[in-house]
């Protein structure tokens, strides 16, 4: 009887064996990367806003508080968004023919709000609470990044639950004291390890185990 | 081993003793609610299921803008103290039918969300009922009326005032002639003033009020017998015995919340001295007063009387006439009776609103003979202003009298008794104006549709029964439009220059309320010390009345009247949570039926579904049988609010109209009825025979004196899970429901709906078994069919320590966290079921379709933003509020201050009007929920189980003397 298989096939065999497996692979790495990239997430790109607002002007070369337009984050759930009152203290005065301002005139003159995009987003089921963070020594920077530095703002971080879940289960290696907060230039010190330990006993900081209850962030 | 308590033989309705095989085996199915998916589809539901599982898979890619990006919207000018997503809270008040309950509206973004109770109101003192509790989803409700209608076709305000002010201006020439006001029972101050005002403008105008649920026999009682109308009020904290003649303290009305509060708080104290206040009741159609009756027994309508006579006798001393009564009535007067003639001075005796005149007459006889006026029963003004009757008002019609009618705030073409054909003759009246919050039967008929504002949009004022003056402030712009009852009457008196209602309000109060106590009564809600007085009677002139005569013992079947304890008279037809609110006793949905007793249904061949017409009086309604346990032989109890024809309402056509069958006459019963089979039978939609937990001691029954029922059982047996592996921030959250204080009244469970964002799933899907009620009322019956003990059991999820979902869980959807709560994470759940599968008290719901995403977007308005909505395939159950406690553990660890002892309420024990919900932190032995667990009565549902339930209970009180339950069987 004659042979099914000539010598060459094993050889066949195995490469087809490589290319499934490695296609297959290969095909989950890319699905893998594409799901986390700002293509997907939106992170990192500048949405179309109403007023190319710029929080480099504002908040790096002025040094205006975050807190001068987002009054609520150290109180709320939601740090949330100046009313148009609030861009106008200023602007009733200085660039008041700017033609780039004009829907903030216009929004006060005709009581409409500004629609503004959003651009950190959680799922419905996530419940995010501002204030306890900020009160437990997470800054600003470590979720939305260096904010002052963007001339037109986009988001940093897609939020995944890994992301949270990181900070979570090893909040030392994220917690500041309270006056570096609002400092949107924090890096973490050399000794942040030692500093970190310290300052989850300050803050009563509660274990790990505790802070990965699924209702800390799940109702 | 701890003494076993006295098994109580528990059935929970008639088709259970009966064993009925298809019942058997619709409970031994594991999944009833799933049965209809594993029988398979036929193709064309297969080929709908697909078409919509890629029609919604499609969904999931679709985002809030068009650009994929959801928006975020500031305001121009941050409104002061205004935060987005902060909660906010009113005190304001709630109506049914006028009377005022005290609550705060909590509101979020501007929106009213939830009704919560107000600690600080002398009347409610915290108390709420369905009827407040289901008032936020009424306000949005898509179905009302949304615009000035003229003669069907939508107008505007600004047409109606020009229609109306040459007419009216016309009408002010002639005095009013020919003008009739008819509104429904008003109490307010304010309203009653801008009648004044409209009546000065128009001076022979009359006017007439109407309510469907009148307080009318109560009131013609109290004229009877001391030739005043009064309201009757009582003081149960004085009292030892109450006997109730078909009364309806806690049944729902404008008396409930003060009065069941009252009721519950003298009977736990009476408890606490050893001296438990009984309640004897009897009962023509069972309610929830003579459900929580120690002694109760059914008897005909024509037997009250007979037996107020009785026991008029009896107590006089002059010797028991015989009442012809069956044994179970006899033994129960014989107790009655020896019990008031004990408790002279310290008794109080009771009749319902359904109860005529005599009846009413002779318990105020009774009361005064045994020395009870004053002490116990007190009088006071009523709350509701006097004004003519409907009655009158259809015969100044039928005379061609009346020129221009004006309807506020009621619907008589739907609830006026059938006797006055109201309809027929509004045809002849010239100009008719309605006002409501539906476009409704009478708006059809009318010339003028205008749309009401709803209590929680617009300014007022209002009396609870006890006089107390609640006032009402608008917690959202008029959605539609709307104006109050006070604004419309001010347009009406001057068409030119019609008043906002806090102008009205304020100009009310101007004179006896300066500015700072005004300030104080918006912030608490009512005007302090404005409860009426005692008002003396002449207690010698009633004893010394001659007796009633009896009425003749009528032949055939008695018609009995009763609202329904969901839709009331109908004005909440349109609101699905109430709608979908199993009835206490019958656990019907969506429909009414008509009640028979077990011996009639017997006599004559009828069983449960059969459509059956009662015909009285020439006039017939169809629907099913309801056999209802401890009903009166002989009588037929027919609910009102059903079978509406307006078409813009949530469910028209369910149900059979009653108003039908009623007269003017004699509102709450008729004589002389017949029933005749159709031979039709149809399945009626109940939530009963769902979930049953059959064969346990569910309920258990304290008697005073008895050694304690309680155990411990469920802690200290020993069991195979390591406790060392336990691990707990300190916190162990924990709720005990006092059985004794639970009157059924649902409260709780449409707290729950409405803090939960809990999905209404309609008639099909309950008869389906996929109600989604986080927390059920179980009502369970025990003894004769004829006169069963009732009780009642609020099971909400038991947050077992040592769940059994947890292990049945595939995915750790339902996990544990430090404080002890058994957590449900929607966004983990595959939809297995087998949680559900896995838990013994049947506390899982699962969303078998995507039951809120369907909700109009009006009323997703409602939903509470602090809980997750769900959508299809999971599953949910109770959370103990799981966001309340997130919000004080937030405060709590961002101020460094502990969480205040029992700061964190649930939605459920804080609209509970009888406070038998305790909840909070067991590690705290000075908690309130630690103290209820020390109770003696304290015991776990299934402690045998040894699952360690969070949720536990406290037995029932019963007197020493009451009949010892049936042994178990």
């Amino acid at each position: 009887m004659e042979q099914l298989f000539k010598p060459g096939a094993d050889a066949i065999f195995r490469l087809v064996l490589f290319i499934v497996i490695f296609s297959a692979a290969a095909a989950l790495a890319v699905a893998a990367a594409l799901s986390g990239s700002a293509f997907v997430t939106g992170t990192t790109i500048a949405a179309r806003q109403p007023v190319p607002f710029s929080h480099k002007h504002h908040a790096g070369e002025l040094g205006i508080d975050c807190r001068y337009c987002h009054t609520t984050v150290e109180t709320e759930a939601t740090a949330g968004l100046p009313p148009t009152y609030t861009c106008m203290t200023c602007h009733s005065q200085i660039w008041t023919g700017s033609p780039m301002l004009a829907p903030v005139r216009d929004s006060l003159a005709r009581n409409q709000p500004l629609h503004w995009t959003r651009l950190n987003r959680l799922p419905d089921y996530v419940y995010f609470d501002h204030a306890i963070h900020i009160a437990k020594g997470i800054g600003c920077s470590s979720c939305h990044g260096q904010v002052q530095e963007m001339q037109l703002t986009y988001a940093v971080q897609s939020f995944t639950m890994g992301f949270c879940l990181d900070c979570h289960r090893a909040p030392q290696n994220n917690i500041r004291p309270q006056d570096e907060i609002f400092d949107m230039a924090w890096t973490p010190p050399a000794d942040q390890a030692e500093r970190g330990r310290a300052l989850l006993a300050h803050y009563h900081i509660r274990p790990p185990a505790e802070l990965t209850d699924c209702s800390i962030c799940h109702r | 081993m701890p003494p076993r308590p006295e098994l109580l033989r528990l059935w929970r309705g008639l088709d259970d003793p009966a064993h009925d095989p298809a019942l058997r085996r619709f409970l031994r199915a594991e999944f009833p609610a799933a049965a209809a998916l594993a029988e398979g589809p036929d193709r064309r539901s297969f080929l709908r299921l697909m078409a919509a599982s890629l029609a919604l898979a499609g969904l999931t890619g679709c985002d809030d803008a068009e650009d994929g990006h959801a928006q975020e919207v500031p305001y121009v000018r941050q409104p002061e103290r205004m935060m987005p997503g902060r909660l906010m809270r009113f005190a304001s008040a709630t109506l049914l039918d006028g009377f005022a309950n005290g609550v705060t509206v909590h509101t979020r973004n501007g929106r009213p969300l939830k009704i919560e109770g107000n600690d600080a109101h002398p009347w409610s003192r915290g108390g709420t009922d369905i009827f407040a509790q289901a008032s936020v989803l009424g306000l949005y409700d898509p179905y009302r009326s949304q615009s000035v209608c003229s003669f069907d076709r939508i107008s505007d305000w600004q047409a109606f005032g020009a229609a109306v002010t040459g007419w009216f201006a016309a009408l002010r020439e002639g005095r009013g002639a020919g003008l009739r006001l008819l509104t429904g029972p008003l109490t307010s101050p304010t309203t009653l003033a801008a009648v004044a005002a409209m009546r000065a403008a128009y001076p022979e105008m009359h006017w007439h009020s109407h309510a469907a649920v009148g307080r009318a026999a109560l009131r013609e009682g109290t004229v009877q017998a001391f030739g005043r109308r009064l309201e009757t009020r009582w003081r149960f904290d004085r009292a030892r015995v109450v006997v109730s003649l078909d009364g309806d303290f806690l049944d729902p009305g404008p008396q409930q919340v003060g009065v069941a509060r009252d009721w519950i708080a003298a009977r736990q104290a009476g408890a606490r001295n050893g001296m438990l206040p009984s309640l004897h009741a009897v009962a023509t159609a069972p309610g929830l007063t003579s459900a929580r009756a120690d002694f109760h027994a059914p008897a005909r309508p024509d037997a009250i009387m007979t037996l107020a006579d009785g026991l008029i006798a009896d107590v006089s001393g002059t010797g028991g006439s015989d009442d012809g009564g069956s044994d179970a009535l006899a033994e129960w007067r014989r107790r009655a009776a020896a019990a008031l003639r004990g408790a002279r001075g310290a008794s109080i005796v009771l009749a319902g609103v359904a109860q005529p005149p005599s009846v009413q007459v002779a318990v105020h006889r009774l009361n005064a003979m045994l020395g009870n006026l004053g002490r116990t029963v007190f009088f006071t003004e009523p709350a509701e202003a006097e004004a003519e009757s409907l009655a009158s008002l259809t015969g100044a019609m039928a005379r061609g009298e009346v020129g221009t009618l004006v309807m506020l705030d009621v619907n008589p073409a739907y609830d006026a008794p059938a006797d006055l054909d109201f309809t027929e003759h509004l045809a002849k009246v010239r100009l008719r104006i309605h006002a409501g919050l539906y476009a409704d039967e009478t708006a059809r008929r009318c010339d003028w549709h205008i749309p009401l504002a709803h209590p929680l949009e617009s300014w007022g004022d209002a009396r609870s029964l006890d006089g107390t003056v609640s006032l009402l402030q608008p917690t959202i712009a008029p959605l539609y439009g709307g104006r109050s009852v006070a604004e419309i009457l001010s347009l009406l008196t001057a068409p030119q220059a019609p008043r906002g209602g806090h102008d009205l309000l304020r100009a009310h109060w101007q004179e006896s309320v300066d500015e700072a106590a005004w300030h104080e009564a918006l912030l608490g809600g009512f005007l302090p010390g404005t409860s009426f007085a005692e008002e003396p009677v002449a207690a010698q002139q009633v004893a010394a009345a001659p007796a009633a005569p009896r009425p003749p013992r009528a032949a055939g079947l008695h018609v009995l009247f009763r609202p329904d304890p969901g839709i009331w008279d109908g004005s909440f037809a349109s609101n699905a949570w109430l709608q979908e609110m199993p009835r206490p006793l019958t656990k019907l949905v969506w429909e009414n039926a008509l009640s028979v007793a077990p011996a009639l249904a017997a006599r004559e061949e009828i069983a449960q579904g059969d459509v059956v017409v009662l015909e009285a009086d020439g006039r017939r309604v169809t629907g099913p049988v309801w056999i209802m346990p401890g009903q009166a032989d002989d009588t037929v109890v027919v609910t009102l609010g059903y079978g509406r024809t307006a078409l813009d309402l949530l469910a028209p056509e369910t149900g059979y109209d009653a108003y039908v069958l009623r007269t003017a006459v004699s509102p709450w019963q008729i004589a002389g009825a017949a029933l005749q089979r159709t031979g039709r039978r149809v399945e009626l939609a109940t939530a009963q025979f769902h979930n049953t937990m059959e064969g346990h001691d569910f309920v258990r029954v304290q008697r005073i004196g008895a050694s304690p029922v309680g155990d411990t059982a469920a802690w200290t047996a020993p069991h195979f899970y390591d406790e060392s592996k336990k691990e707990s921030d300190g916190r162990a959250w924990g709720m005990v429901i006092d059985l004794d204080a639970c009157i059924g009244c649902n409260a709780c469970a449409v707290a729950c709906q409405a803090e939960n964002n809990v999905a209404v799933v309609g008639r099909e899907e309950v008869m389906a078994g996929r109600e989604m009620h986080w927390l059920r009322i179980d009502r369970y019956f025990a003894g004769p069919a004829q006169n069963p003990d009732t009780h009642f059991q609020p099971v909400p999820c038991m947050h077992c320590e040592d769940a059994p979902c947890e292990v049945g869980c595939p995915v750790e959807a339902t996990l544990h966290d430090h404080e002890g709560l058994n957590l449900m994470v929607y966004n983990r759940c595959v939809g297995t079921r087998a949680c559900s599968g896995y838990c013994p008290y049947k506390v899982r719901r699962f969303n078998y379709y995507d039951y809120s995403a369907a909700a109009p977007p009006s009323e997703q308005q409602q939903r509470n933003p602090e809980v997750t909505v769900r959508a299809r395939g999971v599953m949910e159950k109770c959370t103990y509020c799981v966001q309340r406690i997130a919000a004080a553990r937030i405060v709590s660890d961002r101020t460094g201050a502990p969480i205040p002892l029992d700061s964190v309420r649930t939605a459920c024990q804080n609209a509970c009007p009888t406070r038998a919900i305790h909840f909070g932190d067991l590690a705290r032995g000075d908690s309130d929920v630690a103290a209820a667990r020390r109770d003696p009565r304290h015991y776990a549902l299934l402690g045998e189980l040894n699952v360690r339930p969070r949720t536990t209970y406290l037995a029932k009180w019963a007197p020493p003397d009451a009949a010892p339950p049936p042994p178990a069987g």
